[in-house]
């Protein structure tokens, strides 16, 4: 399916891979991608200015439910005067670098690669189709937005919240589609 | 958010900031619990003497970390 893909696409989901990374995110769903898609160049900002939104908004808003999502959270633990930072630091020295990340997975081995949850490979699955459906070539950026907010996601619901109308910013995404 | 109104709504009375800390805090005791548990049995310490420390039983101690 990759093959397909055009260089902004495999751009946003290796950018997905690193904002996972970046997040400690066990996993990478459709929010990682979508933080990538939002502060990246291209359809996706366009068609979210012209659907109303602020990408960077979208974003920050995206990067935040991550962080919220994750058991392990630094800014609830903040809130309790717990310096989440200072306490990887020490486990980091003791335990080995990324020990604390790894004790909250059921395996408890370093991975190589973060998996993507289901509903981020359906959502890559879906990109194709509306490629297929929109008679395009490969899959651009703006296909994997279509990707995302065709069936519920994690990212659609965001962009929901956001005051995305998700028709609206269908038509937006397949303008810029057109006009690339 | 700023760290201040993150203080204010977790000693607060915004039950949502409350119990987003509550879960946090577990979470990170288990994770720091594993890590210790590992490192004991690593060391050589018996499951008597880690269950003493964590002031469990010896069997809950067992039947949790058995497996690292």
């Amino acid at each position: 399916m990759f093959e397909r893909f055009s260089k902004d696409a495999r751009t946003a989901v290796q950018g997905a891979v690193v904002v996972a990374e970046r997040e400690r995110s066990g996993t990478i769903d459709t929010r990682h991608v979508l933080v990538t898609l939002a502060e990246g160049t291209g359809q996706v900002p366009a068609a979210l200015r012209t659907a109303g939104l602020d990408p960077a908004q979208v974003a920050a808003q995206a990067r935040e439910s991550i962080r919220a999502g994750d058991a392990l959270d630094g800014e609830a633990l903040a809130a309790v005067g717990i310096d989440l930072d200072a306490v990887r630091e020490r486990t980091d020295a003791v335990f080995g670098e990324g020990a604390l990340d790894r004790a909250g997975r059921k395996d408890g081995r370093r991975r190589k690669h973060l998996p993507f949850t289901s509903d981020a490979k359906k959502s890559l699955e879906l990109a194709l189709r509306e490629a297929v459906r929109l008679k395009d070539r490969g899959i651009e950026s703006g296909h994997l937005l279509l990707g995302m907010i065709r069936a519920d996601s994690p990212a659609r619901r965001l962009l929901e919240q956001a005051g995305a109308d998700v028709g609206e910013l269908r038509s937006a995404v397949e303008q810029e589609l057109r006009t690339a | 958010m700023t760290q201040d109104t993150l203080i204010a709504g977790a000693t607060g009375d915004d039950p949502q900031q409350g119990l987003r800390a509550v879960r946090a805090l577990r979470e990170l005791a288990e994770r720091l619990e594993t890590l210790q548990v590992r490192r004991a049995r690593g060391l050589g310490w018996s499951w008597e003497q880690i269950a003493a420390e964590l002031g469990v039983t010896k069997q809950a101690a067992h039947k949790k970390h058995g497996k690292v």
